[in-house]
């Protein structure tokens, strides 16, 4: 197999190594399009979105508390630290709220929702694939963008959404709990300081946050697994490149709409 | 006959939630024993396969298949703490501006970057590209019967594919965790002044003042932790691979979770014991 390919490889560099990351990026955002004029195509898939949601929601649910709780108490303890050392404790709370609300709500559910939901997606539309399942339902005239992809996406921006809102939940507990009965801060000044920083733009910007985490998290997974090919080898290399991937897109959205909601008026 | 069947009927949900919680003990053990034969076959990885972990250490850092075309895991790790920092010089400086200390953004650059922000990105980095692609290859190999293949020529496939896998992944994590720093830093810096227009000098003296090299040596130590805690959980989902193509896809995503839980737990677990006590500050400047 290798000696074949590099039999045929030729001395020059060809044309095919530099259009072929251009391609499937194009690829992949044709397949996003198809997947957006599908979602609002009569008759829609619920059958298929509700397990989705499901789904995702059942596999997600455990890693983002196991991943929520040690990480806004990590974040918080960090800040209290500080917070004690200039005298100013009373304040943890105003930490904590901007800390979850604005970066470690969204962060937290993009890590999981990508890093649990999305490779899962990947290695179930990837396994098909290899077995000529997407190929037998285009022959019987099934898409399965229309019928695969879109419900997923849609199902990931819901669980995603919903995710976010539970690890603020989740994070706001923990470190009230951390910073009270660890850190001796005072309950009330903790719950009066939530609101000093944080208002409901802020909370608003955490849930677009997550619903743009959880639709590009399932994008590429979709794009990955239809498109998969080579063996149980290629499933993995797809699943790996979803999670690299959607970790990449997935910081580059945090800053740009941080930046945009920071710069923009207010 | 039918009576004892009967019991067993209603004995069945017992039955089941022991067997399940047998079966996660199970798990449990089963890891402890592979991750202690992995580290005892350390060194006959260094004795016999020294070749083999400098082949695995050029592997990892530029990556392999669609990964190295986009600059491997050194351009995507770099690329993941450019834009924490982006985000620290973001939101900082506006945050803080908030309340009039915006002059504080270098302070809160050398602080919080080196204590959660790089070692935790650059773990979730090394999870996803490294460790995610250890569990694929390992996996396929598994599906392959490559492994047994292995074992049948006498070859000790633990020591020959994990042992020089965790080595060469904790090689290749100490030049990339200077890269990953260097990149928080100098992103926090350029967003800070040269965006939002504040005096360099400014920027600087608060950096420098508050920039711990004992932090710094800490960071470095989590990150290493974490490479080898990353390393071993990845490497057991990919020798221990089964079910075909989609159970090595399965296996990825399960490790990519257990993963980035372990990791967050040793970088809390780091950071509570060594800055539990005092925040070592040097506060007088």
């Amino acid at each position: 197999m290798s000696a074949n390919q590099a039999g045929k490889k030729p001395a020059v560099i060809s044309s095919e190594s530099v259009t072929k990351p251009l391609r499937s990026l194009g690829e992949f955002f044709a397949m996003s399009l198809d997947t957006f004029v599908a979602m609002f195509k009569l008759p829609f898939p619920w059958r298929e979105f509700l397990l989705q949601t499901w789904f995702v929601a059942r596999v997600s649910i455990v890693p983002t508390l196991l991943l929520a709780i040690p990480f806004t108490v990590l974040v918080v303890f960090t800040m209290n630290i500080l917070l004690v050392e200039f005298g100013a404790a009373d304040f943890s709370g105003t930490g904590a709220a901007t800390a979850s609300v604005t970066q470690i709500g969204p962060v937290v559910t993009v890590l999981v929702v990508a890093g649990t939901g999305a490779t899962a997606m990947c290695a179930d539309l990837g396994a098909r694939a290899i077995h000529d399942e997407l190929d037998a339902l285009r022959v019987l005239g099934i898409d399965p963008v229309r019928r695969l992809a879109a419900p997923r996406v849609l199902a990931a921006t819901v669980v995603a959404v919903s995710l976010v809102s539970l690890v603020t939940l989740v994070g706001m507990a923990g470190s009230f709990f951390f910073s009270v009965f660890v850190q001796h801060v005072t309950p009330g000044a903790f719950a009066g300081g939530m609101t000093l920083l944080t208002h409901l733009p802020d909370l608003i910007l955490g849930l677009v946050k997550g619903a743009l985490f959880g639709m590009a998290a399932a994008l590429i997974a979709c794009y990955k697994g239809i498109s998969v090919g080579g063996g149980p080898q290629g499933v993995g290399n797809a699943v790996n490149e979803t999670v690299v991937y959607s970790f990449i897109a997935l910081f580059v959205i945090n800053i740009v709409a941080t930046a945009v909601y920071y710069t923009g008026p207010q | 006959m039918s009576a004892h069947d009967a019991e067993h009927q209603r004995l069945a949900w017992l039955v089941d939630a022991t067997s399940g919680v047998a079966n996660g003990w199970n798990h449990v053990g089963a890891q402890v024993k592979f991750y202690s034969e992995t580290v005892t076959e350390m060194r006959t990885a260094f004795g016999r396969y020294g070749k083999e972990i400098i082949r695995l250490v050029a592997q990892m850092s530029l990556g392999t298949g669609a990964l190295a075309v986009i600059g491997g895991t050194v351009v995507i790790v770099g690329f993941l703490t450019l834009s924490t920092g982006a985000v620290i010089a973001v939101q900082g400086y506006n945050q803080l501006s908030g309340i009039g200390v915006e002059a504080m953004t270098g302070f809160v650059s050398a602080y919080v970057n080196v204590r959660i922000i790089s070692p935790a990105v650059a773990g979730v980095g090394l999870a996803a590209t490294i460790g995610a692609g250890a569990t694929a290859q390992l996996g396929a190999m598994r599906i392959a019967e490559e492994i047994d293949a292995l074992e049948v020529m006498a070859v000790r496939s633990v020591a020959y594919l994990v042992s020089t896998r965790v080595v060469a992944g904790v090689i290749v994590v100490i030049p990339l965790y200077c890269i990953a720093v260097v990149c928080a830093f100098q992103a926090a810096r350029f967003g800070t002044t040269g965006i939002y227009g504040q005096s360099t000098g400014v920027y600087d003296h608060y950096f420098r003042t508050f920039l711990n090299s004992t932090d710094l040596l800490w960071s470095f130590f989590t990150v290493i932790t974490g490479a080898v805690a990353v390393m071993l959980v990845h490497t057991y989902y990919g020798y221990n691979a089964s079910g075909g193509p989609a159970g090595v896809g399965r296996a990825v995503g399960h490790s990519v979770r257990t993963s980035l839980i372990v990791l967050t737990l040793i970088v809390l677990a780091i950071s509570l014991s060594v800055h539990g006590q005092s925040g070592h500050f040097n506060l007088s400047g």
